[in-house]
């Protein structure tokens, strides 16, 4: 939290100027809604806004300035949020091709009438230090990552790039679960 | 910012013109956010039921068709059909697409409610998705 803090402050002053030449009536409320940091209300934007100058972003090098470049930015991060949705998915079907090793115990039980009844215990699951479990927490690692990027690129309060990390979200949504309801549809005939 | 929770009347949430001075504004705005959460969490709920209604439904028009194909051994017939069920399939495709990014959205607007910090606004956050999966879980598996 104490990194957010820098960058927060060092977005500074800038940044509420910035907010002053878009709505000039808008500070009152952030202002007065502190009690004693009133000159840290403006630092990090509680509030949407739409504008690409002076905009941090995750990184302290990365910093918008132009139209070009925040348009730059929109696709970069329409397409991290695509990545991630794909991710997803994709790790869903990993997971379920690899969990076909099925074993079965049979236990011997008493049946009814005196009978000896054969009892199977169906476990489905995967090895610890198999390749497929491996895959799958490497890639889990790369997910969690790409999720707190993407909450923190939703953080900055900026309007286009909230935009781009929803409208990212959708497409790749709309792209590789299209996929996914297929291979299901096939598979599992007996929904 | 306050890095910390506090009881306030006082907050702003997610917009401009979204700022609360009063307890009567304070209370609302909670029921707003927990109202938020419900939907979020009907959302996931009702995306899930519109995937199961789309593949049971693909799934019996598919078989019909194998049925027609096979009884009248026609490959002209059943062209028209195979389209509509795609345009249906893709519709439905569509309107989950719809819904998933309305699912994104609320997600990320309820961490931006906590994330202001404020006591009243995170208990509104909790108990809404609290009601809200209380509410609509049981409908997942009613089909």
């Amino acid at each position: 939290m104490g990194h957010f803090h820098h960058v927060g402050m060092s977005m500074g002053m800038s940044s509420g100027d910035d907010n002053s030449t878009m709505a000039p009536s808008h500070h009152h409320p952030t202002s007065s809604a502190s009690h004693s940091h009133d000159h840290m209300m403006m630092m990090m934007p509680m509030t949407f806004y739409f504008g690409f100058k002076k905009v941090e972003l995750l990184f302290s090098g990365l910093v918008i300035n132009t139209a070009g470049e925040m348009a730059g930015a929109f696709v970069a991060v329409f397409l991290l949020a695509m990545f991630y949705e794909g991710l997803k998915i994709a790790r869903e079907g990993l997971l379920r091709k690899s969990q076909v090793s099925i074993r079965y115990n049979s236990m011997p039980v008493p049946g009814p009438n005196g009978t000896i009844l054969m009892e199977t215990h169906k476990t489905v699951g995967q090895q610890m230090l198999s390749f497929p479990h491996l895959l799958q927490t490497v890639l889990h690692i790369i997910q969690v990552v790409i999720s707190y990027f993407l909450m923190l690129i939703f953080m900055t309060y900026n309007g286009y790039l909230c935009i781009a990390v929803a409208a990212g979200a959708g497409m790749g949504y709309f792209l590789f679960s299209w996929k996914k309801a297929v291979v299901v549809d096939i598979t599992e005939h007996c929904h | 910012m306050a890095m910390h929770f506090i009881f306030s009347d006082e907050v702003v949430l997610l917009f401009d013109f979204w700022s609360v001075h009063s307890p009567a504004g304070m209370a609302l705005s909670v029921l707003v956010v927990l109202l938020l959460a419900v939907l979020y969490e009907g959302i996931k709920v009702g995306k899930a039921r519109l995937l199961h209604q789309a593949l049971t439904s693909l799934s019996i028009s598919t078989s019909q068709q194998l049925i027609e194909e096979t009884d009248q051994h026609s490959s002209s017939s059943d062209s028209p059909q195979v389209s509509r069920t795609h345009l249906r399939w893709f519709l439905c495709h569509f309107g989950q697409s719809l819904l998933h990014v309305a699912q994104v959205v609320i997600g990320y607007f309820m961490m931006l409610a906590v994330m202001s910090y404020n006591t009243w606004i995170f208990f509104g956050v909790v108990l809404g998705s609290g009601v809200g999966y209380y509410l609509a879980y049981p409908l997942l598996s009613m089909t």
